[in-house]
């Protein structure tokens, strides 16, 4: 044994690289997610929160634990009983050791719309559900066979129909009450956004720094408007103008009917979030931490109100006042009048779903995947749950 | 500042955002930017992968000797040891040579292995917190997300052909690396190695995404290129294990000579050593197994020292 203790051989060496190498790549991983989570929001409508988190599952080697199904959730939005909840699956996961996932998860990120008795719901698993809201029966799935590419943006549903955009690069139209394919456009590249419905008109962003007008009645392009950066954050229709922000690093604002350029405002990072309106003022969350608060007619910034972190979820209108929260978890209320924020509230969690509120209460989803119900004039804690 | 933004600040965030602009640069093909960069870093590396491989193969081809000590000093852990030092100091062999370079070059490695791993943001945590990572420069931001297609593959998924190649190429490598050895115990450590490690990273390939293989075929065809330029196909060419030479056996009085005369002990002269390279293969009737230019400076320039005793010297007449 003594004889092995000095020996210095190219294989304990080699050994010993192969440690190194195995083990730092693992490392090297570390800090990269590859699984998507999810990050939808709750939709309240007649006293029921409608949710979609994703279900983790454990026992992955590799970056992360590998997500492989999702479910939909209807709550009561008083105290968070739980009515009903029905399972969205997803392909399963060929076991998750690496970092890349072999199987596409049905995590969702937009969060579900209600329209009538259906509330619906895409997934990352390239699924559109629509899903009885009382019972929680599945009425249809769209695709009925095989999947679509990740679907990242959330449905809209507008004049009897579903709308949603795809990775696959296409806008899809879909009957609400059957998922009878109505129309598909294909733009030119992915989208992750949702899209915004007005009138008989379908804006949406894309991944190609394209920002496109569909006629929503046959998906026919009225107009696009080309910017310098990939468009990922839902459009706000506001006074016959159209309101986006992008990649660029700028928030622009466009003519409904024709797409001509009416301004453009600069900040120092991306926009991803949907902008509120209220009183002649866009307030628009930005990467860079700031909402900033901008003439509607012609761009002029109002106020930056400096919250300190990212702004990723979709704010809310209440009362008067913008509530919005911050990647770190800090939820403020921005008073309209003066544009002074309060904090209402910090969960110390990230928030990257967008904000819903019913009857004076704020629902906030956060990535730890638990709901509060804050009062949204005191940011008190109503209730909370784990919604897993 | 904890140790983690320090990292993110010098290295991830000039990796990220040179390989954004090289993609923007090279027809917004990212398949394309791994590889100019990867070869670029490789490049970079150049002198210190140049010094691990040439340390590792002079350890190699010290290794019968080192054997032979171990032999002869079985029972003698203290001169054993000493014995050692004394070979790697008169080689010019440093043990550490192997792995200093190594040890220098992984940071780098990770680093290139992170971004690319960023870069690709397939899923949308991932390009949210990609925007942590990004300059100001509005090529950066005009040039985000990047497109994952390249050739057949998307780069964000693994890929059974590219599995091959990285195993493939890991396993060329490896056997060019590789002495012929007559050593059974060092024949099985030899043949692990060059079947464990490629097939861990074939598995691992087919796991991660296809950015991360084009990176590892990539600095493994460079790597087998450069070994090519230092010592020839080396292993991949069928040769017989080394028969001890004319000069293994005078080591081997040698060594007889320092059992007998403890004071002799420093003066042990290496055969292959550069001391008497120049003749060694021509002696023994060997073939040099290298084209040349195989050694470190520190080898090629050790002195020859003056020797004391009975040496090698032709008496005149």
């Amino acid at each position: 044994m003594r004889i092995r203790n000095n020996n210095v051989s190219a294989g304990k060496i080699g050994l010993l690289v192969v440690l190194l190498l195995v083990g730092l790549t693992v490392l090297g991983c570390i800090g990269v997610k590859s699984t998507p989570e999810g990050g939808s929001g709750g939709t309240v409508a007649d006293g029921t929160i409608f949710l979609a988190p994703t279900i983790k599952q454990s026992g992955g080697f590799g970056c992360t634990p590998p997500a492989v199904d999702g479910k939909l959730v209807a709550l009561s939005a008083a105290d968070g009983t739980r009515f009903w909840e029905v399972p969205l699956e997803g392909s399963r996961s060929g076991g998750g050791f690496g970092c890349a996932q072999t199987a596409a998860p049905a995590a969702i990120y937009g969060s579900p719309a209600v329209a009538g008795e259906l509330v619906y719901a895409g997934g990352y698993n390239g699924k559109i559900y629509a899903i009885n809201t009382s019972s929680g029966a599945v009425r249809w799935v769209y695709p009925r066979e095989g999947t679509l590419e990740p679907i990242i943006g959330g449905v809209v549903v507008a004049m009897d129909r579903v709308y949603f955009g795809c990775s696959d690069g296409k806008v899809y139209a879909l009957d609400a009450a059957t998922g009878d394919k109505q129309w598909e456009f294909a733009i030119g590249d992915k989208t992750w956004a949702t899209p915004a419905v007005s009138g008989d008109m379908l804006y949406i962003g894309c991944f190609d720094k394209k920002f496109y007008a569909l006629s929503a009645i046959d998906g026919s392009k009225q107009w696009d408007f080309e910017t310098e950066g990939a468009i990922a954050s839902t459009p706000l229709v506001y006074n016959d103008m159209v309101y986006i922000g992008s990649f660029d690093r700028y928030f622009y604002a466009l003519d409904a009917a024709s797409g001509s350029l009416k301004w453009k405002f600069p900040a120092e990072r991306w926009f991803w979030t949907k902008a509120v309106a209220d009183n002649g003022t866009i307030y628009a969350g930005c990467f860079d931490g700031k909402v900033y608060a901008l003439g509607a007619e012609n761009g002029q910034e109002l106020a930056a109100v400096d919250l300190g972190s990212a702004v990723y979820s979709w704010p809310v209108l209440v009362d008067g006042r913008v509530i919005v929260a911050t990647e770190k978890g800090e939820i403020y209320a921005i008073d309209t009048a003066a544009n002074q924020e309060t904090l209402l509230a910090d969960i110390e969690e990230a928030i990257y779903a967008p904000l819903c509120a019913e009857g004076g209460v704020i629902y906030v989803y956060s990535q730890e995947q638990n709901l509060y119900a804050l009062n949204a004039d005191s940011g008190a804690r109503l209730w909370n749950l784990t919604i897993k | 500042m904890g140790i983690g933004d320090i990292w993110n600040l010098i290295a991830i965030q000039p990796m990220i955002n040179t390989l954004i602009v090289l993609t923007s640069y090279l027809f917004n093909n990212f398949g394309v930017a791994i590889i100019v960069l990867t070869l670029a870093v490789n490049g970079v590396m150049y002198p210190l992968t140049m010094k691990q491989v040439r340390a590792s193969k002079a350890m190699q081809d010290l290794q019968p000797k080192i054997a032979e000590l171990q032999k002869k000093y079985a029972k003698d852990k203290a001169k054993l040891a000493k014995e050692q030092m004394q070979l790697f100091k008169e080689s010019g062999v440093s043990p550490a040579g192997c792995l200093l370079p190594l040890l220098i070059q992984m940071p780098i490695w990770i680093a290139l292995f992170q971004s690319i791993m960023r870069v690709l943001a397939v899923i949308p945590e991932n390009l949210v917190g990609l925007s942590d990572y990004l300059y100001s420069w509005p090529i950066v931001f005009s040039t985000l997300p990047l497109e994952n297609n390249f050739l057949w593959l998307n780069l964000a998924t693994g890929d059974i052909f590219l599995a091959l190649l990285v195993g493939g190429t890991m396993w060329v490598q490896q056997k060019m690396v590789m002495s012929p050895t007559a050593d059974p115990k060092q024949q099985t450590q030899s043949s692990m190695m060059l079947w464990m490690m490629p097939i861990m990273f074939a598995w691992l390939t087919m796991t991660f995404p296809s950015g991360l293989a084009i990176f590892w075929v990539t600095s493994n065809i460079f790597r087998i290129g450069m070994q090519y330029f230092i010592g020839g196909w080396g292993g991949l060419v069928k040769s017989e294990p080394k028969k001890p030479t004319g000069r293994d056996k005078k080591y081997k009085e040698r060594i007889a000579q320092v059992e007998e005369f403890p004071s002799l002990g420093a003066d042990i002269v290496v055969p292959g050593s550069t001391q008497e390279e120049g003749s060694s293969y021509e002696e023994s009737g060997d073939k040099r197994p290298d084209r040349g230019g195989g050694y470190t400076k520190s080898i090629r320039s050790t002195k020859r020292q003056p020797r004391r005793g009975r040496g090698h010297r032709r008496k005149r007449g």
